[in-house]
């Protein structure tokens, strides 16, 4: 690819991810900050539930809880976007071409600019309830959200795709979404579900990318095993996800 | 003499009259879907050939679902080929469906920017060219309003404008000569076959008969997936005509 191919390419992923960012706060009043208050109110809620009512003994509850939450929102809101990548932009796919799969790419970088959003809230926590940000952070941030960046990318592609072909993955998608949510130590730790469920979760790919996250942003700690895993996973979804998006990207034009 | 675009035995068929099948049909109907019902296809080509020289002018004359515009969108790669082989050397400026590409929320310029670079641009590129692209369309201020505020000339015209002003190597034309109203159809014309006479391989479908007849220097007639004719557009048109009665 010539150097000039590069930039251009470049320049449409950019392009691409601006027109997700603006597209979705366009004609709201906030605008851009609701990506910020999306996770707030419900970060809220779940603290009132959880903390007050039924009284959680565990220190930093918000803190620990958020350190998880914010990165799973990447991953979530990100799949669910992802449905109607594809079948959402018929009108470029079917006109102009160019590679299909930055539709996908900018669905998942839209995203990742509301997480680096989130961030602040985060180094805050870290600084007051925390051991406040380390040098650690500047090493393990980028790799996992590289790591985290491929995993979504890999599933991601796969649902945009099949999505085309069978529209019930959006429900599928919006169900099973939810129910990894609560299958994810996110909301409470791995050491609190009982022995015998404990292997579903260690099964779960993404108990490790949360284990990470949490670890570099509540102890300033790295933890390589986790992050092995998750990288381990992230290249097999990487890779399913590009096999399925090229054998049944032959046959879109028939279909959308 | 080298070629722009080659076309070699080239099929496409589109599956046909089916519903497309949710996720519990096709499970339930599995065995179905496996041997899947042959005389279900559409055949849009059938082993088509053809090759464009560099700086060539292509008409395609045909009756309507001929084909004109599937071979279109393979050749831009919109759409793949179920058999045979399509080779493109040079970046394509499609003038099919004008502001396909254009978001109704964004603006102008915002659109101006995306279609620019998704037509082949650097972004840098399309910036230098702005200026001539806002003159060209005669837009004016609504540049910076959402499209969906354009009246559809307004709308029209801002695609052509962008599309030539990408530096166009191979021109994809769908009967769009007709852009706007009287003196921006002639602006809009005198400025493509500028282009065309100026060297830009061009492939023009059109039922403009004269058209095809004044801009290009070779024709093709298609008739039902296959070529029925091809050579100077003169006598193309005329076996066309004569076969159309």
């Amino acid at each position: 690819m010539s150097n000039r191919e590069f930039i251009r390419k470049r320049d449409l992923l950019w392009l691409l991810t601006k027109k997700e960012v603006i597209l979705k706060y366009k004609r709201t009043v906030l605008g851009i900050l609701w990506s910020l208050l999306n996770p707030i109110l419900f970060a809220l809620v779940l603290f009132v539930a959880f903390k007050i009512f039924m009284k959680i003994q565990m220190k930093n509850y918000l803190f620990f809880f958020l350190s998880a939450l914010f990165p799973w929102n990447w991953f979530s809101v990100s799949l669910t976007m992802a449905t109607g990548a594809l079948i959402g932009n018929v009108h470029l796919i079917k006109r102009v071409r160019f590679p299909r799969h930055f539709l996908i790419l900018a669905t998942i970088m839209a995203q990742l600019v509301n997480f680096i959003f989130a961030l602040p809230i985060i180094i805050s926590l870290s600084y007051f309830h925390g051991k406040g940000p380390g040098m650690n952070w500047l090493l393990v941030i980028p790799i996992l959200i590289v790591i985290q960046f491929a995993t979504t990318t890999g599933i991601c592609l796969v649902i945009s795709m099949l999505n085309a072909y069978f529209r019930d993955l959006e429900y599928i998608t919006g169900i099973g979404v939810n129910m990894l949510f609560w299958m994810t130590p996110i909301l409470y730790p791995l050491d609190m579900v009982p022995e015998t469920y404990r292997t579903y979760l260690i099964l779960n790919p993404l108990t490790y990318l949360i284990t990470a996250w949490r670890e570099i942003f509540m102890s300033n700690s790295i933890d390589w095993g986790s992050i092995g895993i998750s990288l381990g996973s992230s290249l097999v979804f990487l890779l399913l996800g590009i096999l399925i998006f090229q054998r049944f990207g032959k046959r879109l034009d028939e279909i959308i | 003499m080298s070629y722009t675009v080659e076309i070699e035995n080239v099929w496409k068929r589109f599956p046909l009259g089916r519903e497309r099948p949710g996720f519990k049909e096709f499970i339930v109907n599995l065995p179905k879907f496996v041997k899947r019902n042959r005389d279900s296809n559409f055949w849009a080509l059938k082993g088509l050939t053809l090759k464009v020289r560099g700086g060539e002018c292509l008409g395609i004359v045909g009756k309507n679902g001929a084909g004109k515009s599937t071979l279109l969108s393979l050749i831009l790669g919109t759409i793949y080929p179920t058999g045979g082989k399509i080779k493109v050397s040079q970046r394509i400026t499609p003038l099919l469906e004008l502001g396909g590409g254009f978001h109704p929320d964004l603006t102008g310029r915002e659109n101006t920017l995306l279609n620019g670079v998704l037509l082949g641009l650097t972004r840098d590129e399309v910036r230098e060219r702005m200026g001539e692209i806002i003159a060209f369309s005669e837009i004016g201020k609504f540049f910076n309003m959402p499209v969906r505020t354009y009246s559809s000339g307004m709308y029209l015209r801002l695609a052509f404008s962008i599309a030539i002003h990408t530096d166009p190597k191979l021109l994809l034309i769908d009967e769009i000569l007709a852009v706007g109203d009287e003196a921006f159809q002639k602006k809009s014309k005198n400025a493509l076959v500028g282009l065309i006479k100026g060297g830009v391989t061009t492939i023009f479908v059109s039922h403009n008969l004269s058209a095809v007849k004044e801009i290009c220097d070779t024709a093709i007639w298609l008739d039902e997936g296959k070529i029925r004719a091809e050579g100077k557009p003169e006598r193309v048109v005329e076996e066309y005509l004569r076969s159309a009665g």
